[in-house]
């Protein structure tokens, strides 16, 4: 989002503006819940997260700096009530369990071949993602899913950006593991 | 992606790419904008309320603390006027 436009909605929603919440609505909500889905892998959770994210931003929107960043904003809300759900279930593994294979998601217009590819691909990398610990799955999910900076990841986690650089550099090398070894070939030799 | 150290071809990067959007269910959508902008509705009505409640407190005090020194003022004035004529 163009940061002008960025200042404005954020100096409309502080002040009241129902088209200004509807803006960064449509704007963030999308990749705040693929955010929340690949945090929980769980669709009920991540709706139930979405939602009080969402709440926590109008009901706090005269909190807002003048000059708040939208997206560090939301992602540090909805990854804080996340840590909390987990937290209050007591899920005490740091990993989860892959996604439920139902998993909806929207058709790309591809060859059926390309469609194939494409499913098995994915299918290999959400898998990968879900076997990581949850730091390293969050920072891939921020840095590289979400397009945020490294700078503006440390704003969320409330760390040094060299410290979060750090953590995406061996976040990326256990995904790379992850994914290698998950390719047909792979499995083939280890069987 | 912003992760602009990595490598063209990078196991990482074509993974991450090939993962796709996804959205909560329409009806979801819905009940959220809604209980949204229920509260934000909620807020600005607050705030009228309080702003009214201020304007009315001013309003009638203003002219009572206007009108007690314009009394005062001027039941001074007489007084002063008959203490000459005295």
């Amino acid at each position: 989002m163009d940061r002008e436009i960025e200042l404005r909605l954020v100096a409309r929603l502080t002040a009241g503006d129902p088209a200004a919440f509807e803006a960064i609505y449509e704007a963030y909500r999308p990749r705040l819940f693929g955010f929340l889905v690949r945090l929980s892998r769980r669709r009920d959770v991540a709706e139930d997260l979405l939602e009080e994210t969402w709440l926590r931003l109008v009901t706090r929107a005269t909190t807002l700096t003048a000059d708040a960043r939208l997206a560090p904003w939301l992602f540090t809300v909805a990854r804080n009530l996340y840590l909390s759900w987990r937290r209050s279930r007591a899920v005490d593994s740091t990993r989860t369990s892959e996604l439920d294979p139902a998993w909806p998601a929207p058709e790309r217009g591809d060859s059926p071949f390309e469609a194939a590819a494409r499913a098995e691909l994915e299918r290999r990398v959400e898998a990968a993602l879900a076997r990581l610990p949850l730091r390293d799955r969050e920072v891939l999910l921020l840095v590289g899913v979400e397009g945020m900076t490294p700078s503006e990841a440390a704003g969320v986690y409330g760390l040094p950006a060299v410290t979060v650089r750090a953590r995406l550099h061996r976040a990326r090398e256990r995904l790379a593991a992850e994914i290698r070894a998950s390719r047909p070939e792979s499995r083939a030799k280890a069987g | 992606m912003s992760m602009t150290t990595w490598e063209p071809g990078d196991v990482v990067e074509e993974g991450l790419s090939a993962l796709r959007a996804h959205d909560a269910p329409p009806e979801r959508v819905e009940r959220i904008r809604a209980r949204c902008v229920a509260a934000l509705a909620a807020r600005r009505r607050t705030e009228e309320a309080r702003g009214w409640s201020l304007a009315g407190w001013r309003g009638w005090l203003e002219p009572a603390l206007a009108l007690g020194l314009g009394a005062l003022y001027l039941a001074e004035a007489i007084s002063r006027a008959l203490a000459v004529y005295r």
